[in-house]
């Protein structure tokens, strides 16, 4: 495939270069007498689809359990998805490739989502990230990903490790959060969002904070 | 009654499980309220005066009163997709009292005639998610969910449906395509979900802090709710409370306090030697604010007032540290990158809006754009399928607004900077890819 | 189910008052008052408006913010403004919005001249761009299917294709992918978007993001004409635009008729006209599901090699010489013709096919029965039915049409495969199940035990019920025994009586129901009238053929002998069923046929083999006529394009045969053989060409047409239930406990004149 020169400053999303292969057959719904399903998958979807009241809702469930099998959603992992679902791939690609968590090219086993949104960035979160770069460079075991924010703005700049919510990580955190990970370790334990408690000092049986004047705490 | 209400012994070990739950009260609500009619405790909710905790701040019973009464499907969904930058107090409630969230399901579903009802929670929050999995295991065991909750004739199912990562279901018909199974878009609106919502079917939807508040309502009832708080804003808020301050974290408070009560008086105002130079009153969708507006009281009309609003109640302290242009980049790529693409002024705007931010930050732009830049987030504002455009371009357009001669100096530096680079080089240099990092 | 039926409201649109249906949307009703508002992503054919492009925002008093005009029906009272400078600002910044990303690559864009973005631009938009940063580059443009390429450079992201997938065809392969500034329109992982209906995404782009592969770069807007008329490659009879150049079709674009195609067309329909025309060989749709007039490649091999293939356009006339057929003059031609068929005179047989007009089907059996004097001619590739049995079955009340498809509580499809059948059915059909919750059965007519239970099951649901039938379910030797049970079914459902409900025959060909009206038929003349003597089926002239009975065949766009003609597929399907025989019966016959004329348009197998002089045929494009609808809407057939070589019109070659052979059958153009039809079928009576203009008129629904359609068949206006006796009328009054509703469909007037008094009942 010809790639088109870019200018400085135009965009590009992987995709828009690609034709379709016309000696393809169209991609239509899988035949379940030709298409192998994994057993564990066909029932963690077809659980899922029961829970529902329209079995399409199941579509972003089926496609988290897909990937957790085959690593990303390939177009094996789709097709699989939609045989089980009586759906076009068409329309799981179309899903799968809305959803940020859902990986549409193969990634590294471990997933390191380091939030750079405002609160984590003004916090030191692009430093982070840029330290995070710089040791898993070239290690193909981390999907390290800037993302979008987390919901963990108390604990900036935080980061989440397989799932597991960690912060306020210093630079000096790094080489331990990836060696726990690989070790498959409790990453960071003593920083795990599990282990925090409300800030608020008012909390737990205290009295919230009143708009009268002589109720006002400071 | 002066007991915190939502983060009444938050920290309880143990809160999460039905046994410390039930021991403090729990489900007792559940109780009363179905010893009513759902007329009766939808009374109760009109009279709290409870308004929508997770941004744009509606009557919650008379949300639920626009439901069709009648025999039909009806929906409950919990919007727990809470992913407006700089809010994270439900994933707290979710996490330590998943329990509170269950049963103010159960009482909205009651006074709604929903019999089944669906937590969408954002993919990211996995302990929350496995938290809330295992209370509803309890709360099926015990009879709280389920065929004939209680003994009653009212029946309710619930499925707690974890997302995969798109800010734009949080908006709630986009949280709706999503729960269906499809791309989140949003929809149009008429028809509203109340009418037509999940599976075209009339569907209540909340957010996690408005449903965890429906137990305490009930169990004081309405009227003694609506005590707390300022007339149009009743009762206590959470208010998560991040960036360059020296206590961030969820802090609950009566509604109409002084928002400097809240940022210096809780928080411990920003860390010492910095000043503030603004900040978001309501997630970063809400126009910034100044130092000057600390003494706006903290609710919903007072901040609509000020410029601004409440939004889901998240505050973001930005201090003087901070150039303007790298938070209005920040703002505007967020955007960008979670515009679902569907409607235009938002997919095209954002991505413009980004551009422009990256040529002033590169020493390309001119003072003009800056007009450009301004007149673009007019005509983005108002016109869009839903709010996501226009929350990014109220805040970039208060940036521009309130800082523009930061902005003009910072143009001024850029391109003094990029003249200089340019005397060795013929040729430009690439400007920042613009590009998703994401 | 009920349709809609909107009042008439008042609304003011500009200032000024208009009038237009309640609850239409604003960019419709505005409409109404030649206000127009720009639209993008709107389409109405698409469903529910999804408000995406902004392009139609208004302003509404009362309201604050602007409203999009696509999704917000008409109020009474309502105060709309589509020119304050508020709105004139949102529409500006809209456009600008779009143009961000849209190469201004116009001068080498195939849609240039005729994009609604090109024209929204100029009409609404600001002239101006403030958009100086660097446009999105791709390499277009990209193949996305055989069919069609796609440039998405250009692409507005307006949803319509995608919708058109998703929504209409409900094939979705054609998906958004990516989110955002990012999104894009693809299929999965690269596999070609291949589906029967696949052509309609390249008329709904509103940009040249979607282009033909076959037309890019053929014409510019500015050198072509629009011709209308109506496809006739299938029974659906979708109508067409075609575009031509320099007496070319170029292109088949859809010429909505929500009464008969809904504004879509089949992939067949779109893209095999090339071929059809220019004898370019098997055509390559992706729809392999319709007739496709296409040679026999093995045959193709034994075609005389100085000239004429099979497969090839026949554009002079042909004579068999020497073994061969060799181009001749007209003259000759006729001369050879006539000799033939006057030596052969009552001996003579006369199919009419597939590309036949209802004027050439009514002028050859003019030719058969009183040129020639033989009553021998049919249409009916499934064998033929009693004439009180059509009669019964054009009972007009008993008539559905194509918008009850969409708009019944049940549609049964009984031996018919509207995919295969009459593609353009399968979307209605698909709309109703969609829209209208209706309930679509399929069944098999073989055991009528389970036709009638499933349609009862239906009628449970709801009394509008449809029932769709191939012509193949009346084929075989009980055929008629199975049209009888199902007019029986029919009474006793009360399908006449409900408006709504009602039969609806797809015929084999695709002017089927217009040459049986015309009276190619071997026991009815026009209009189902009496003949004095009935002459054989298509299957008896098969086998009198071969028996020596009948000498001489005249093949009027038919070749029993071809791969996909109507006939040749109903004697293969009567060989497996019954003797064993039926192809083979047609090939001894045309074998041992003393003579063999034909007029074709693609030289077929059978016809390269057997034929001893063959016409050239124009294609749909190159005729001028009528054709009827199954539902009964005569439509036009316009001749677009010159006819191709010396090929002449099929009413001027029968004509000039006639009168060769001694009888002026008093035609001398196009008009007149309308005319003559006209005159002819009693319930077409006092039609004109006019009358039936662009949209087609359906005769059951003219007056004039009832008048005389009653004299003409006394029996059909009686209600059906009385035209039996026995048990059938037992359970018809049993299930309808309110027998006065019988009386109300007697209303019409019984027959007067004694023409046809003794059909009155049976």
């Amino acid at each position: 495939m010809t790639t088109v020169p870019r200018l400085p400053g135009s965009t590009r999303a992987s995709g828009w270069d690609e034709p379709a292969d016309l000696t393809k057959d169209p991609a239509l719904i899988p035949d379940p007498a030709t298409t192998d399903v994994p057993a564990e998958l066909r029932k963690q979807i077809e659980d899922a689809m029961a829970l529902y009241p329209e079995r399409h809702s199941a579509a972003i469930p089926a496609l988290h359990a897909a990937q957790e099998l085959h690593g990303w959603c390939s177009p094996e992992a789709i097709e699989q998805v939609a045989c089980v679902m009586q759906v076009t791939p068409a329309y799981l690609d179309s899903v799968a490739s809305f959803y940020d968590m859902l990986e549409k090219q193969p990634v590294g086993r471990h997933s390191v989502y380091v939030c750079t949104n405002i609160s984590c960035s003004l916090r030191g979160a692009d430093a982070l990230l840029a330290t995070l770069q710089e040791a898993t460079e070239g290690d193909g075991d981390f999907n390290l990903r800037s993302f979008e924010c987390l919901g963990a703005c108390d604990l900036a700049p935080m980061a989440s490790v397989d799932g597991v919510y960690v912060g306020p990580l210093e630079l000096s955190d790094v080489p331990q959060l990836l060696d726990d990970t690989r070790a498959g370790r409790p990453v960071l334990p003593e920083k795990q969002l599990a282990t925090k408690l409300v800030a608020d000092p008012n909390a737990n049986s205290q009295e919230f904070p009143r708009h009268a004047p002589e109720d006002g705490k400071r | 009654m002066s007991d915190m209400l939502l983060f009444k012994d938050i920290d309880e070990p143990g809160l999460n499980t039905l046994s410390v739950y039930e021991a403090r009260g729990g489900y007792a609500s559940l109780r009363k309220a179905l010893a009513t009619t759902p007329e009766q405790v939808l009374e109760q909710l009109e009279a709290s005066g409870l308004r929508g905790r997770g941004g744009a701040g509606f009557q919650m019973g008379k949300k639920v009163s626009f439901l069709p009464k009648g025999q039909m499907s009806k929906y409950l969904v919990c919007n727990a997709d809470e992913s407006e930058p700089g809010t994270f107090k439900d994933r707290e409630l979710m996490q330590k009292n998943p329990h509170v969230l269950i049963e103010g399901i159960a009482i909205a579903a009651y006074a709604a005639g929903a019999d089944r009802s669906f937590i969408y929670i954002r993919g990211e929050y996995v302990l929350q998610a496995d938290v809330l999995d295992a209370a509803l295991v309890e709360a099926r065991e015990a009879g709280y969910i389920g065929d004939r909750v209680l003994d009653s004739e009212h029946s309710l199912s619930l499925v707690i449906h974890r997302g995969a990562g798109a800010y734009i279901c949080g908006e709630e018909t986009g949280l709706l395509d999503s729960l269906e199974g499809k791309r989140g878009n949003p929809r149009l609106k008429p028809p509203f979900p109340a009418n037509q919502g999940l599976y075209q079917g009339p569907t209540l939807i909340n957010n996690v802090e408005t449903l965890s508040t429906v137990p305490t309502i009930i169990a004081m009832g309405g009227e003694q709710y609506a005590k707390i708080g300022v007339e149009s804003s009743t009762g206590t808020k959470l208010v998560s409370i991040s960036g360059h301050i020296q206590r961030p974290g969820n802090y609950e408070i009566e509604l109409g306090i002084p928002s400097r009560e809240i940022i210096y008086g809780l928080a411990g105002g920003p860390p010492e030697g910095s000043e503030i130079k603004c900040w978001f009153p309501g997630g970063s969708s809400s126009p910034v604010l100044l130092p000057d507006d600390l003494d706006v009281p903290y609710d919903f009309d007072s901040m609509a007032k000020a410029g601004s609003m409440l939004g889901s109640g998240a505050i973001i302290v930005v201090d003087d540290s901070t150039p303007i242009v790298d938070l209005a980049l920040k703002v505007a790529k967020f955007y960008r990158h979670e515009s679902c693409g569907k409607c235009t002024p938002c997919r095209e705007g954002t991505n413009w809006t980004v551009k422009m931010l990256e040529r002033i930050d590169s020493g390309e732009a001119t003072p003009m754009d800056l007009d450009i830049m301004a007149s673009v987030q007019d005509h983005i504002i108002g016109n869009c399928l839903c709010v996501l455009g226009d929350a990014m371009a109220m805040p970039i357009g208060s940036m521009i607004a309130k800082f523009r001669a930061e902005f003009e100096q910072h143009i001024e530096m850029a391109r003094a900077r990029e003249e200089a680079t340019l005397v060795g080089a013929a040729v430009g240099v690439g400007a920042a890819t613009a590009g998703s990092t994401h | 189910m009920p349709r809609p039926a909107p009042n008439t409201i008042t609304f003011t649109i500009d200032g000024r008052e208009v009038q237009a249906p309640e609850n239409s949307m604003l960019v419709d009703a505005a409409k109404h008052g030649d206000v127009e508002i720009p639209v993008f992503c709107y389409e109405p054919k698409l469903g529910n408006p999804v408000g995406a492009c902004r392009m139609c925002l208004v302003e509404i008093e009362g309201i604050g913010k602007l409203q999009t005009g696509c999704s917000t029906p008409v109020k009474d009272g309502m105060v709309v403004n589509t020119q304050s400078d508020r709105v004139k600002e949102a529409q500006r910044s809209v456009v600008e919005f779009l143009l961000i990303n849209h190469p201004l690559d116009c001068p080498v864009c195939d849609k240039g001249g005729e994009c609604p973005l090109q024209d929204i631009t100029f009409g609404w938009g600001g002239g101006i761009s403030r958009f100086i940063e660097p446009k999105r580059h791709f390499v277009k443009p990209l193949e996305l299917s055989p069919k069609i390429a796609i440039d998405r450079e250009r692409c507005i992201l307006c949803y319509r294709c995608v919708r058109f997938s998703q929504e209409i065809a409900e094939d979705y392969q054609l998906v958004l992918l990516e989110r955002g500034a990012h999104s894009f329109v693809s299929t999965f992982d690269g596999h070609p978007y291949v589906a029967p209906f696949s052509g309609n995404i390249i008329e709904l782009c509103p940009v040249g993001a979607l282009t033909s592969r076959s037309y890019r770069f053929r014409a510019r807007p500015w050198d072509i004409e629009d011709a209308g008329t109506v496809c006739t490659l299938c029974p659906a009879q979708c109508n067409v635009s075609l575009t031509v150049r320099d007496e070319r079709v170029l292109r088949v674009l859809s010429r909505q008729n929500d009464d008969v195609d809904d504004g879509w067309l089949c992939d067949h329909g779109r893209f095999a006209y090339p071929a059809l025309a220019q004898g370019e060989g098997p055509s390559e749709t992706g729809s392999s599901t319709v007739k496709v007039l296409q040679g026999n490649p093995a045959a193709a091999a034994n075609g005389d090699a100085r000239g004429i293939r099979v497969g090839m356009r026949v554009s002079r006339p042909l004579l068999r010489d020497g073994g061969e057929l060799r181009p001749v003059s007209w003259e000759r031609a006729i001369e050879e013709a006539a000799v033939m068929l006057g030596r052969s005179g009552a001996k003579t047989a006369a199919l009419a096919g597939d590309g036949a007009t209802n004027e050439e089907g009514f002028l050859l059996s003019r030719l058969l029965g009183e040129t020639l004097g033989s009553p021998h001619i049919d249409s009916r590739p499934s064998g033929t039915l009693a004439p009180e049995l059509q009669r019964e079955l054009a009972e007009p009340r008993l008539q559905a049409k194509v918008s009850d498809l969409e708009f019944a509580h049940g549609v049964l499809l009984l031996d018919c495969d509207p995919l295969l059948d009459a593609p353009i059915l399968d979307l209605r059909l698909r709309k109703g199940v969609r829209r209208h919750g209706m309930k679509l059965e399929r069944v098999s007519g073989e055991d009528f035990g389970a036709v009638r239970e499933t349609a009862k099951r239906l009628a449970d649901v709801g009394e509008e019920v449809v029932i769709v039938w191939g012509e193949r379910f009346a084929a075989g030797a009980d055929g008629a025994g199975r049209v009888r049970s199902l007019l029986d079914l029919a009474a006793e459902l009360s399908l006449g009586e409900t408006d709504g409900a009602g039969l609806l025959e797809i015929p084999a060909t695709s002017n089927g129901r217009g040459l049986r009206e015309a009276g190619v038929l071997p026991n009815g003349g026009p209009g189902f009238s009496e003949r004095e003597q009935d002459g054989l089926d298509a299957r008896a002239i098969a086998d009198a053929l071969a028996g020596g009975e009948l000498s001489a065949l005249y093949l009027f766009e038919v070749d029993p002998l071809s791969d996909g003609d109507p006939f040749a597929a109903a004697a293969g399907a009567r060989a497996d069923v019954e003797t064993g025989e039926g192809s083979a019966s047609w090939a001894r016959g045309m074998e041992r046929a003393s003579a063999v004329v034909a007029h074709a348009t693609l030289l077929s197998a059978g016809l390269a083999e057997h034929a001893n002089v063959i016409f050239p045929a124009g294609s749909y494009a190159e005729k001028e006529g009528t054709v009827t609808h199954p539902d009964g809407r005569l439509q036009r057939v316009r001749q677009a394009v010159a006819e191709a070589g010396d090929t002449r019109p099929g009413w001027r070659v029968i004509a000039e045969l006639s009168l060769r052979l001694g009888t002026d059958l008093d035609v001398y153009d196009a008009k007149e053989a309308s005319q003559q039809l006209f005159d002819a079928v009693p319930f077409y009576a006092e039609m004109t060409l006019d009358e039936i203009g662009g949209r087609g008129v359906r005769w059951q629904e003219r007056e004039e047409t009832v008048a005389v359609g009653n004299a003409v068949l006394p029996q059909q206006m009686e209600p059906s239930a009385e035209a039996h006796s026995g048990p059938d009328r037992d359970t018809h009054a049993a299930d309808n406990d309110t027998e006065g509703e019988h009386s109300t469909t007697g209303e019409l007037p019984h027959a007067d004149d004694g023409e046809n008094e003794g059909e009155g009942r049976r």
